[in-house]
Order: structure tokens, then sequence, then C-alpha cells
């Protein structure tokens, strides 16, 4: 049956994507045990084993998992308050001049100045507590979402507006079932691109000004001279990066169309 | 009356390049039910003159009216081909690309898919409405097309060579299925093409255009024969040589 047959290698392709990540993420391991074992041999460079001791350690003690909770949290606040901002403002100027006119000059200013840039002014405004680091996620968030975004709007294909205008679509249906879902994997992918550098910007703001966070836990670690502590919260993040970064793309393939979406 | 009228039609575009009149005094009524085939070169005005008559831009002479009101904007009573398929909706399944008219009059979901399954069926789609348009081959793409328009129920149908880009086998498919969906339906249909044979099999009547600057109607031959057309009788030859006397002047530069 040919339904059959397609879906089986559907999930043979599935299968070998994920045993081409476990593959991939054990050959990472192995030269790093290598390298720690045979190259470097110092204990500023510790190899995985002690890591992943030292990380079972933390999380018995619950140190591990406050602080990515810590930090996960800030990220997702800022993230979505940034993508909330910068959607409709990106859609905006997607679809009047008047408001790129108006705002470009804004975006094309702003994004130039680097979130880490304004960790100073950001804890002066909104101290160390909470406020500064989703400020902070939110501003590295935004240019990038509404810039992606209007390049979307942009981007639609005229005969899909023509096409909808002769079925009889009214103008914010045009912009509704058409332009909206033609952007979504744009905007996607514009918070995608955010999203890395919000990792980047919460690392900045809880090493510089926190109490708490993945961040906090690697300037602690350098403080106390705790190597593992600090490899412990770099894997941390590679692979919260990794997972979050799946989702999206997870995202972005179903709303493309390609699969069997169910949007 | 003629269902639309273009009188004295004209459209200069303004570019980069400076003012370019790519189509001068083009003058046809369309008769309702008629099956009209617009023949021309690469480049002599043929999408700008469907273009106006869709609504999509505005004659910069003369008018064009449609039940005697002339064209302002794009409307549900006239369907679109698109003459490449960038115009379905890669987010949608073929049915819901089918059905989508009909979400915009909102129509419920079951009246709306029982219908977009009728159309399906008569482009020949039976059993693929599930797939996406980036799953579905470049003849199944125009046939999706083809029923998105008609599932909308217009009063006419504006094709822009909705099968120049197919090779020979399955064009000759897609023009019998659509000669007998005319037949069914009788809308009116003005179908561009640069295709001669296909104009000749297809169309009650022939116009064909004048290459541009300037494009316009030189000569309109009606094309009197029974359907389904007999490709290789000496009545389908004779207008088919008739045709292409006309359309080889125009290539080799005889006004
Ligand atoms: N938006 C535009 N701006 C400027 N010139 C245009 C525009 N659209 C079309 N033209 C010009 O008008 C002329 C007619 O174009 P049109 O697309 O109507 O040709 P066509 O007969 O449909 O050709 P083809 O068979 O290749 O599709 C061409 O010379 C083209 O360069
Ligand atoms: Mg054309």
């Amino acid at each position: 049956m040919p339904s059959f047959t397609m879906r089986s290698t559907v999930r043979t392709d599935k299968l070998a994507t994920v045993a081409g990540y476990v593959a991939g993420f054990a050959l990472l391991f192995v030269i790093w045990h290598l390298a720690a074992a045979y190259l470097v041999k110092s204990i500023l460079f510790p190899g995985p084993w002690p890591v992943f001791e030292r990380a079972l350690v933390l999380i018995e003690d619950n140190i591990l998992q406050e602080q990515i909770v810590a930090s996960m949290r800030r990220i997702m606040q800022g993230f979505l308050l940034g993508s909330a901002i910068g959607i409709p403002i990106g859609l905006a100027i997607g679809s009047f001049r008047i408001v790129r006119w108006l705002l470009e000059p804004w975006t094309e200013f702003f994004r130039f100045i680097p979130a880490v840039a304004m960790i100073t002014v950001a804890v002066i405004w909104f101290g160390i507590g909470e406020e500064s680091k989703i400020f902070l996620i939110a501003y590295t968030t935004v240019f990038v979402v509404v810039i992606s975004t209007a390049a979307g709007v942009g981007a639609v294909g005229r005969d899909k507006i023509r096409a909808a205008q002769c079925l009889g679509a009214s103008r914010l249906q045009v912009f509704a079932l058409v332009a909206l879902p033609a952007t979504v994997p744009y905007i996607l992918t514009g918070m995608r691109l955010a999203m890395a550098n919000a990792f980047v910007t919460i690392v900045a703001a809880e090493l510089i000004a926190s109490n708490d966070g993945l961040g906090k836990l690697l300037w602690d670690a350098r403080l106390f001279m705790q190597i593992e502590d600090i490899f412990v919260a770099l894997v941390a993040l590679g692979l919260l990066g990794f997972l979050t970064d799946r989702v999206f793309r997870v995202l972005i393939r179903a709303f493309a169309g390609r699969f069997n979406a169910t949007v | 009356m003629a269902l639309v009228s273009l009188e004295g039609v004209g459209k200069t575009y303004h570019g980069r390049t400076g003012a370019w009149e790519a189509v001068r005094d083009f003058s046809l009524d369309l008769a309702d039910g008629e099956f009209f085939c617009l023949l021309g070169t690469s480049g002599c005005g043929k999408t700008t003159v469907l273009n106006m008559v869709a609504g999509f831009e505005q004659p910069t002479a003369g008018r064009i009216l449609l039940d005697g009101v002339p064209v302002e904007r794009p409307g549900a009573d006239r369907g679109v081909v698109f003459q490449g398929h960038d115009s379905l909706y890669d987010w949608l399944t073929a049915l819901d690309n089918i059905g989508f008219g009909l979400r915009l009059r909102g129509l419920g979901r079951r009246d709306r898919r029982a219908k977009a399954e009728h159309y399906l069926n008569m482009v020949g789609l039976t059993g693929q409405g599930a797939k996406h348009p980036s799953e579905l081959s470049g003849g199944m793409k125009q046939r999706i097309q083809i029923a998105r328009a008609l599932a909308n129920d217009p009063r006419m149908l504006l094709m822009d060579e909705p099968f120049g880009a197919l090779d020979a086998m399955t064009r000759a498919v897609l023009q019998g299925e659509l000669s007998r969906i005319w037949a069914e339906t009788r809308k009116t249909v003005l179908f561009i093409t640069h295709d001669i044979e296909e104009a000749v099999a297809l169309g009650t009547r022939v116009g064909v255009m004048k290459r541009g600057p300037g494009g316009t109607l030189k000569a309109v031959i009606p094309v009197d024969l029974p359907f389904p057309r007999e490709r290789t009788s000496d009545a389908f030859m004779a207008t088919f040589r008739e045709v292409h006397a006309l359309i080889h002047d125009e290539i080799h530069g005889a006004h």
C-alpha cells in the first residue's frame, strides 16, 4: 500500500535523524574525553565524567534545576514580551508605507546597539531584579522579530493576494487569511534568531547583576574556582539552546506546509 | 448585450525606462457563455489585457464594462487562473485551497468540504485533497487553480496561459478536461495562450493580437467546429492554417 510505505519512510527518516543527533553528541563527548585525558591533562580542563558527576550532585541538591528555571523563565518572559511587541510592529511596517517611513529609522538605529551594551542602563533603571533581565531579553528580541516580520509581509507573492481578491476577499480577509499565514514562517525564523540572542543576553546580564541563574552559576564557579561547575553550566546552556531551537524548526516546517500540518 | 465590453482600451506603463504603451485601442465584446482565446506572441500585451478585465490594473485609455458597469476592482464574479502557480496557498491542503472562496463567504465547514470535493473530482484529482501544494505536480496545481476558481461560481473565467508550462501530453489531457468542464458549466471564458492548436481546439472564437508596443487586436476568427474537436480533421486544419498565417505575419513583421 503506497500510503503505508510513505509513512514508514517518514518514520525511518525521523529515526535516522535522531540516531544522527545521538551519534553526533556521543562523538562530541568522546573527543572531549580524549582531549581532557590525553591532550590537555590539566585540572583546569575536566573531562565529561567529572562534569557529569558534578552535575548529578548539583541536581540532587536541586541547585542546577533552580538556576535553569531562573534563566529560562527570564528568557521566556522577555522573549514572549519582545515577540508580542515585535510582531504587530513588523506587520504594520510591512503593510503600511507611512509606518515604514516612521519606524524604520528606529529599528535601524537600535538594532546596532547590542543588548549587552544596555545592561548598565537596564540595571540603573530597573535594578538587579527580574525587570532588568526581562527588559534586556525583550529588547534583544524585538528588533530581530520586527525586521523579519516586515520582510515576510513584503515577500507575500502578488498572485496570492490577487487570487484572494478575485475570490471576493475584503482587505481584512486578505490580511488575516493570506498575508498573515504567509508571513508566519518569517515570524518564526525571526523568533528563532532572537532566541539565540536571548541566550547570549541572559548569560551576560546574570554574570554582571543577578542572584541566580546559569550566568550566576558561572560567575560563582569562577570566584570559587569550581571548574566543574563552569562546565556544567556551559553544557546546560548548549543543551537548552539545542532543544529550544529544535522546537522552532519543527514549528517552522509545519507552518511552511511541507508536512501535513494541522494548522 | 455583451457580458464584457472593452472599448478602445489602452494601457501605458510608466516605469524606470520611461513610458511604455503596452496596449493600444483594444476593443472587444465577449458574449455570455463563449470561450474566447486570445493569441499573441510573447510580450504583446495579453496579460495586461487580462489584468485589466480582472480589475487588478486600470486602463489608461478607454474603458471596460462588465454588464454595462465599469470594472474598477477585482471581484468574485471574475475567477482568475494565473500564469504560474504561485497563487496557491502553501499552508492549505488542496481541498482547502479549492474551498478558499467559499470560506471567504462564510460557508460552514461541512458544506465547504462537500462542495470542494465536488470540484476536486471534476478536475480529476479524486482522493488527493489532503495534499499540500508542495506535494503536487505542476499539472495538478493548475487543476487545483481551475477548481478553486470554479468552486467560487464566477460569471466568467480569466485564464492566463494556464497550461503554458506543462509538457505536451499533460497539456492535451487538461485541454480535454477544460473543454468538457466548459461544456458542462457554460462559463464565459477568456483564455490566453500562445499555442495556436490550443486556441483552435478550445475556442469558440480566436483573437490574434498585434505585436507591441501598442499591442492591439488584429483579427478575430470564429471557430464553428463541433466539440469535442477532431484535431486531424480538414476543417480543424483549415482554421489552424488561417490563424497560423496571421501569427506568421506577426512574427515576421508584415503588418
Ligand atoms: N508593470 C509593468 N511595468 C512596465 N511595463 C510592463 C509592466 N507589465 C508589462 N509591461 C510591458 O508590457 C508589455 C506586455 O506585457 P504582458 O505581460 O502583457 O505580455 P504578454 O503578452 O502576457 O507576454 P507573455 O506571453 O510572455 O506572458 C511588455 O513589453 C512588458 O514589458
Ligand atoms: Mg503573459
